[in-house]
């Protein structure tokens, strides 16, 4: 029966590419938002205004999402520089005009209260993608030293603020572009031991409390209830969640608030505590599961600029995912990244799902190519 | 844009591919270190951090026992444990503390002078405990706080449980009191059974049956969250009350002795003369024991302490005296016995004694005319007893008088006893510092005839050498506590007594002289207690005199209160079988007659009269 076939395809697939929504994406993420909302609810001692306010926060980021998968990869490409010029001059305004919250100047008040350097998240691996993506590969070296200057810049401005992690995390969004145009091994080879060996001279730069925490990271124990606290709390809470957990709402650690900032930075925490390593693992899966996707559609896609953005999407994605579980277990400093979809927030999930939009845009989006 | 070749785009796509290949490779290796990690922390670590997550939350906290009550030989109760209203609050609950303090004061629910020092209690402790606001409500506060009650978050009324004496004044120095903790106390008892919540003994039987009357506090195993607020109480050891005490007073007596020691200063002490038993134990002026246990302030015990008639001294077993006239009959039964006097004799009393070499005569209070033993402690002649005294000599005489166990500690069962003084030449050697002091002058001894000079007594000695008196020279150990009643069990401990006789050689006919002399002194004209008692009442007796100052007793002048004579009454009745050996001691009371006889007069008519109720 042709025809019942194509009707069936018209109403399912064909829906949803004609609003170019790559469903086996929008399923995981209705899981992860799924979970989130489970988590928040037990990690707020079951406060269902937390659990709403998130729904909402995930509704505004669905939209939004939606609405930039609707642009093509061609519309990003041709707003790259506008978008990157303007982080880059906000980002100025914030060093000049910014608030101030404990102690870091990271926020711009136009109305309404944000941080440019979120923006620049966006902006970043669109930029360099597009620079990098106007010749052939591999880029000769003066557009990389360019693409290096183009990263290096704005992360300068967001490591002032000071805001370390959101400045490694835009560094490595643009620095993952130029990585995957082919850039000669040596070139990385010298990077790396020039990083390495720079460290003595940097480590003095850094301020008192970026030290601090890095310090803190290193051993934890001496200092257990000042700046080790949070990472004692977060390996205990995890430890002691086992293989299949303590169940919703019974994790000690997170119900009687020994676990702080659990509905954001630690939020991985309570979810191993109260559902073991099987709940985590399961957890994980989803996440390589849409890095996986997200690389496909990356290899999918017929042109280097969507190629790039794609890969540099999946690839920043996971290193958020990376940064914040390593930093609950420990195997990182706590350097304030939340977990992707998951962690409460509002401007870094709307971020997230604006870059995940365009991920969408890039698998959905054919365009033809050029001969 | 450039354009590019198709061939450009295969190589691009190589390169691209290579590295994502790559890329996808070291996500999988970082993947990788997260799941190893994960399963050492949850899985091989896992026991560990369960056990550290349990040391988080579940805290063990000791609940205080309560404390044994305290009952009188006919089950009166005399000490027990009372809720109290307090007014507590938890400062994390309280959104602005100064405010809802000035609220408080205006109410009159706390003081307002205390408000300073509550809010530096409140920002030195943990936000999440109480924090005692009033330690007691009254009713009308109680009604006060429930009316404007939605107006106090973080506030409310706790009940505790507080000593309370219903008798108050009259049982204080024989009970104690109790109060909070301190770091002494520590050093007295066993910490690990205190919680650090309960009161403590401080004095007298609360403090030394404090093993006995604390028991040993409960526990309860409570969840708790970060800032310490108890969750959950996840299992409870109750507590093992104290013991209950029983013990040897007797209340009516008790009272009627408070009674006729109304604003006096002094002492009863009565014991029971066939075990020991103490009936009566009365030290006054007294205080009100409810008010220190639910906590004084500073100024207030200040005030009690510097109050020059102390009141919290315990004079029943700490305050000495010089016993005066009332160790005639204990001197001349040492006198007959040993042969320096013969009961007999009459020898001449012209109002004063001269000593060969002594240039002032030694003065009676009244000259006595013809006396022998028998009168002579009838009508309390000194004359009689300084011949006596330098007869027999201050070595003979103390050793006789500590045959009643003067000069040594009755080991009564509770604290703070003074042993008196009999004196003798090694005491005075040992006691004075320049080598003239030291050597013992006859004139020392011609006065401590008389129970003056040196000599010194408590209430308590005297009434216990009294009890030998009574027995013929037994005694038992005197005692407060009767029994103790095991909580558990309800089974009665007594108090075990031993009895002492060191007078058991003393013939029958030398008691009988003494006795007769006491119960003349009572019933018989020129008695010193004559007319103060009913006529022919069964008991026996003996006043005494201490001299606080010299003074010349022929001038007319007042003489100010606290130099004014020590008035004591020793006695025991009823003759036949005695109920009760008897002292009373009034600090300046102006002589044995005037101030201590009609208070033991009252003591002594309220046991004959229930002896007689009870033969009907």
């Amino acid at each position: 029966m042709p025809f019942k076939k194509q009707y069936d395809s018209l109403s399912s697939e064909d829906l949803f590419r004609k609003f170019h929504i790559d469903l086996p994406l929008l399923t995981a993420f209705l899981i992860l938002f799924s979970i989130s909302l489970i988590a928040i609810y037990s990690a707020s001692n079951s406060d269902i205004n937390a659990v709403i306010d998130q729904s909402i926060r995930i509704g505004i980021s669905l939209a939004a999402m939606i609405l930039i998968a609707q642009m093509s990869p061609l519309d990003y490409e041709r707003i790259a520089p506008w978008l990157y010029s303007l982080c880059f001059i906000l980002l100025g305004l914030v060093l000049i005009l910014g608030e101030t919250r404990n102690g870091a100047t990271r926020w711009l008040n136009i109305g309404i209260s944000f941080q440019p350097s979120e923006l620049m998240k966006i902006g970043m691996p669109l930029m360099v993608a597009r620079y990098i993506a106007r010749e052939s590969l591999p880029p000769s070296n003066t557009s990389i030293a360019l693409a290096v200057m183009i990263v290096i810049l704005p992360t300068y401005l967001i490591y002032l603020e000071p805001d370390l992690g959101t400045s490694v995390l835009v560094a490595f969004s643009g620095l993952i572009v130029i990585f995957l145009s082919g850039i000669k091994k040596r070139y990385l080879v010298i990077a790396f031991s020039l990083f390495i060996t720079s460290l003595p001279l940097i480590w003095p730069m850094i301020n008192e409390f970026q030290r601090k925490r890095v310090l803190t990271f290193l051993n934890p124990e001496k200092d257990p209830l000042g700046a080790g606290y949070h990472i004692i709390q977060s390996k205990i809470a995890i430890g002691s969640g086992g293989l299949f957990g303590k169940g919703w709402l019974n994790g000690s650690q997170g119900q009687l608030d020994f676990l702080p900032e659990r509905t954001t930075d630690f939020i991985f925490s309570i979810l191993a505590e109260e559902f073991g390593l099987v709940g985590v693992v399961i957890i994980i899966c989803i996440y390589l599961f849409i890095v996986g996707r997200g690389i496909l559609i990356a290899i999918n896609s017929q042109d280097l600029f969507s190629r790039l953005i794609a890969a540099s999407i999946s690839l920043t994605f996971f290193i958020y995912v990376f940064v914040n579980i390593s930093m609950t277990i420990g195997l990182l400093p706590v350097v304030g990244v939340p977990l992707p979809l998951i962690s409460r927030g509002g401007t870094s999930m709307v971020t997230l799902m604006i870059l995940l939009g365009m991920l969408m845009s890039v698998g959905t989006h054919k365009r033809l190519v050029t001969k | 844009m450039s354009f590019k070749s198709i061939i450009t785009q295969k190589e691009d796509q190589n390169i691209f591919l290579n590295r994502i290949l790559f890329s996808s490779l070291l996500i999988l290796l970082l993947a990788s270190i997260i799941f190893i990690r994960l399963v050492f922390l949850q899985i091989y670590d896992s026991d560990q951090y369960k056990l550290r997550s349990l040391n988080n939350t579940i805290r063990t906290q000791s609940v205080p026992p309560s404390r044994g009550l305290i009952f009188d030989r006919n089950n009166n109760i005399l000490a027990e444990n009372r809720p109290v209203f307090q007014l507590e609050m938890i400062p994390e609950q309280v959104q602005h503390i100064e405010k809802t303090l000035d609220q408080l004061a205006e109410l009159e629910l706390i003081n307002i002078k205390k408000i300073d020092a509550l809010k530096e209690k409140i920002d030195s402790s943990y936000q999440f405990k109480a924090i005692t606001l009033n330690t007691k409500l009254s009713e009308k506060q109680i009604a006060i706080f429930a009316n404007n009650r939605n107006i106090f978050k973080g506030i409310d009324i706790k009940t505790r449980l507080t000593r309370y004496y219903p008798k108050g004044e009259i049982f204080s120095h024989a009970l104690g009191y109790v109060g909070s903790i301190s770091s002494n106390d520590y050093l007295r008892f066993d910490s690990a059974i205190y919680t650090g919540k309960e009161q403590i003994g401080k004095t007298s039987i609360e403090r030394d049956y404090e093993t006995s009357l604390h028991g040993y506090p409960g526990k309860e195993k409570l969840l708790v969250n970060v800032r310490g607020r108890v969750m959950d109480r996840l299992d409870t050891q109750p507590f093992e009350p104290g013991n209950n005490l029983i013990l040897t007073l007797d209340t009516r007596l008790q009272e009627v002795a408070y009674d006729a020691m109304q604003g006096k200063k002094g002492a009863v002490v009565g014991i029971d003369p066939s075990n020991g038993e103490i009936l009566i134990f009365i030290s006054t002026p007294s205080y009100d024991p409810n008010k220190i246990s639910q906590g004084m302030s500073n100024s207030e015990y200040a005030a009690f302490q510097n109050n020059k008639n102390k009141p919290l001294f315990n004079r029943a077993i700490a305050g000495q005296y010089p016993p005066g006239s009332t160790i005639k009959p204990m001197l001349a039964l040492g006198g007959l016995e040993m042969g320096y006097i013969n009961p007999d004799n009459f020898i001449p009393c012209e109002g004063h004694y001269f000593l060969p070499n002594y240039s002032r005569p030694f003065n009676d209070w009244t000259t006595h005319g013809s006396v022998n033993t028998k009168r002579a402690i009838q009508a309390s002649c000194d004359v009689y007893f300084y011949e006596l005294a330098v007869k027999m000599g201050i070595e003979n005489m103390s050793a006789f008088l500590s045959n009643f166990n003067l000069g040594k500690k009755t080991l009564i069962d509770i604290g703070s006893e003074k042993k008196g003084i009999i004196p003798n030449r090694a005491w005075k050697k040992n006691n004075f510092k320049s080598k003239q002091n030291q050597s013992w002058f006859k004139g020392e001894t011609v006065i401590a005839g008389i129970g003056q000079g040196y000599m010194l007594a408590t209430p308590l000695q005297l009434a216990m050498a009294t009890v030998m008196i009574a027995n013929r020279g037994s005694a038992f150990q005197p005692h407060l506590v009767r029994a103790i009643e095991n909580i558990k069990t309800g089974e009665l401990q007594y108090t075990p007594t031993e009895e002492i006789n060191n007078l058991e050689h003393i013939k029958e006919e030398h008691w009988d002289i003494i006795h007769q002399g006491m119960i003349a002194v009572v019933n018989e004209r020129r008695g010193t207690a004559y007319g103060i008692f009913q006529p022919n009442v069964p008991i026996a007796g003996k006043t005494g005199s201490s001299q606080v100052f010299s003074i010349d007793k022929s001038s007319n002048k007042e003489v100010p209160e606290e130099l004014r004579d020590h008035g004591l009454f020793i006695g025991f009745a009823p003759l036949k079988t005695p109920k009760i050996a008897l002292t009373v001691i009034i600090e300046n009371g102006g002589g044995g007659r005037l101030a201590a006889a009609p208070v033991a007069e009252k003591i002594m008519q309220a046991i004959l009269d229930s002896e007689k109720k009870n033969a009907l």
